[in-house]
Parts: C-alpha cells; structure tokens; sequence
C-alpha cells in the first residue's frame, strides 16, 4: 500500500491507540494490498476504536471516551425521546396523511412532552459533562442536535 | 470476545465454510510460534482460508492483550511480533476442545440425514 495511505488510513484510529499500535499498523499497511477492502476494513475499525476504543491495549474503557459518555442515560435519553418523537410524527402522518388538525390530538401532545421533556434531561447532560470531557460531550450535543431537528422537520415542512 | 463480522476477506470465494473469529484464529496462529501482523495473516489464510483485513487483525491483538493471552514481544525493525502467553494457550485449548465437541455433534447429525 502507499506511504501516504498507510499513513493517512492509520491517523484514522484514536491518539492512544496510535501510539501503541501506530507504527507497527502502519509497517503491516505498507506491506500489503492496498485495495478498496483492505481500506474499508481497516475505517470500520478505526471507526469501531474510537466508539469502544482498547486504548492501545487497556480495555477499561475511559471514563470520558466518547463511547462511554453516549451511554450515560442523560446522554442518550434525549436521543431515544427524540426518535420516538420523530416515529410518532411519521406514524401519524403515515396513517392520517399531512393534514393539519384545529384541535390538538393525542399524537400532538405526546410530540410536545417528548420534545420539552428532553429539554431539562439535555441541559443537566451539558452541565455535567461539559466541564469535564468537552469536545466528547459536543459530539454527543450535536447528535442530540439532530435528533431534536430531525423529529421536529415533518412537524414544520408538512405544517402539521 | 469482539465481533467477528470484521474478516476483509476470505479465499473461498462461495463465503461459505470459512471461519472467521479472528480472537480465536490469531491465537491458533501464535500456537505455532511467535508472528508479526502479516506473518499471522498469511499462517491463518492458509490455516483456513480466512484472509483478515489489518483493521480486524489489529483490533483481535489489542484485545487479546488486553486480556493477557498474547504478549508483544521487542520490535523488529518496524514490526513487532507477539507470543502466546500461557493462559492464551489454556484458552485456545478449551475453545478448541469445545469446537471439535460441536464439530463432532453437527457432522454427526448431518451424517444422520
């Protein structure tokens, strides 16, 4: 495989785990093919070190990796609530159609108490988890982000 | 033990009949001796026929020496090989042991159709 690629495909896994594995991963890629496979396999699990990283031969994960924060409840909470919200919206419009109703139904209210429920949750999850891990806690803010503006996108595009 | 669903490639091109739980492969790899990452690929496609990717290869070491059933040994050059420790090997034996069990009771049963 190219220097480069090697390289390039190696700076893919985290810090840690480069500095025990790095060198080594990166002789193995030079050496070998360097075909569209090998490279996938190789960003599947670069991507799958940074989510349950081995740091570099520690399994215990850390406590503010990535990995271990999106699976503190107040982290992925507002995901699920999120989610769910978004499923009832499209349940909704799927059996009744996008049409926008004068009194607000059962549907409606649960949309409203998962969407303000989540709030208080996503705010104690940043005071919390800011401080201590930040660029890790933005990264789980910004799925929560999405979420949030996933489930509220129907609700606003179809004017229901 | 970590997913096996990770295996880059395999030899046998019908993708049936390969074995692919790279733990388990890089430990019967290291029971012949101590290897570095492409030595264990090679030993373990012509073992079975499974061609690990590096990515998968690499996640199985870290993990079995997380557990201490293989240990890394001085660097050569650029590449460093690994040993098997002895608790890898009890292990690999009773795995083993079990899958030959299995092994017996499935062929058993299709010797039985």
């Amino acid at each position: 495989m190219n220097r480069v690629v090697a390289h390039l495909l190696t700076r893919l896994y985290p810090r840690d785990w480069r500095e025990r594995y790095g060198e080594e991963f990166e002789a193995l890629l030079q050496n070998g093919h360097g075909d569209l496979r090998t490279s996938a396999n190789v960003i599947w699990s670069a991507l799958g070190e940074h989510i349950f990283p081995t740091r570099g031969g520690n399994m215990d994960q850390h406590i503010n990796s990535f990995g271990a924060i999106i699976k503190r409840p107040s982290a992925f909470l507002p995901l699920a609530m999120s989610l769910t919200a978004l499923t009832l919206v499209l349940g909704h419009v799927a059996m009744f159609g996008a049409v926008r109703e004068a009194d607000e139904g059962t549907t409606a209210h649960l949309w409203q108490l998962l969407m303000a429920g989540q709030m208080p949750v996503l705010a104690f999850f940043a005071i919390k988890w800011l401080p201590r891990a930040p660029r890790q806690t933005l990264y789980v803010l910004a799925l929560q982000t999405g979420a949030v503006l996933a489930s509220m996108a129907p609700v606003f595009l179809l004017n229901l | 033990m970590r997913s096996t669903r990770n295996v880059a490639g395999t030899e046998n091109d019908a993708g049936t009949g390969h074995y692919s739980d790279p733990p388990l492969l890089v430990l019967a790899s290291l029971a012949s001796g101590p290897k570095h990452g492409h030595a264990m690929i090679e030993d373990i496609a012509g073992l079975c026929g499974t061609r690990l990717g590096p990515g998968t290869l690499y996640g199985a070491i870290a993990r079995l020496e997380q557990l201490g059933w293989i240990e890394p040994l001085p660097p050569e050059e650029r590449r460093r090989p690994y040993r098997i420790t002895a608790q890898g090997l009890h292990v690999l034996r009773a795995k083993l042991k079990t899958l030959e069990l299995f092994t017996r009771a499935g062929l058993g049963r299709l010797e039985a159709l």
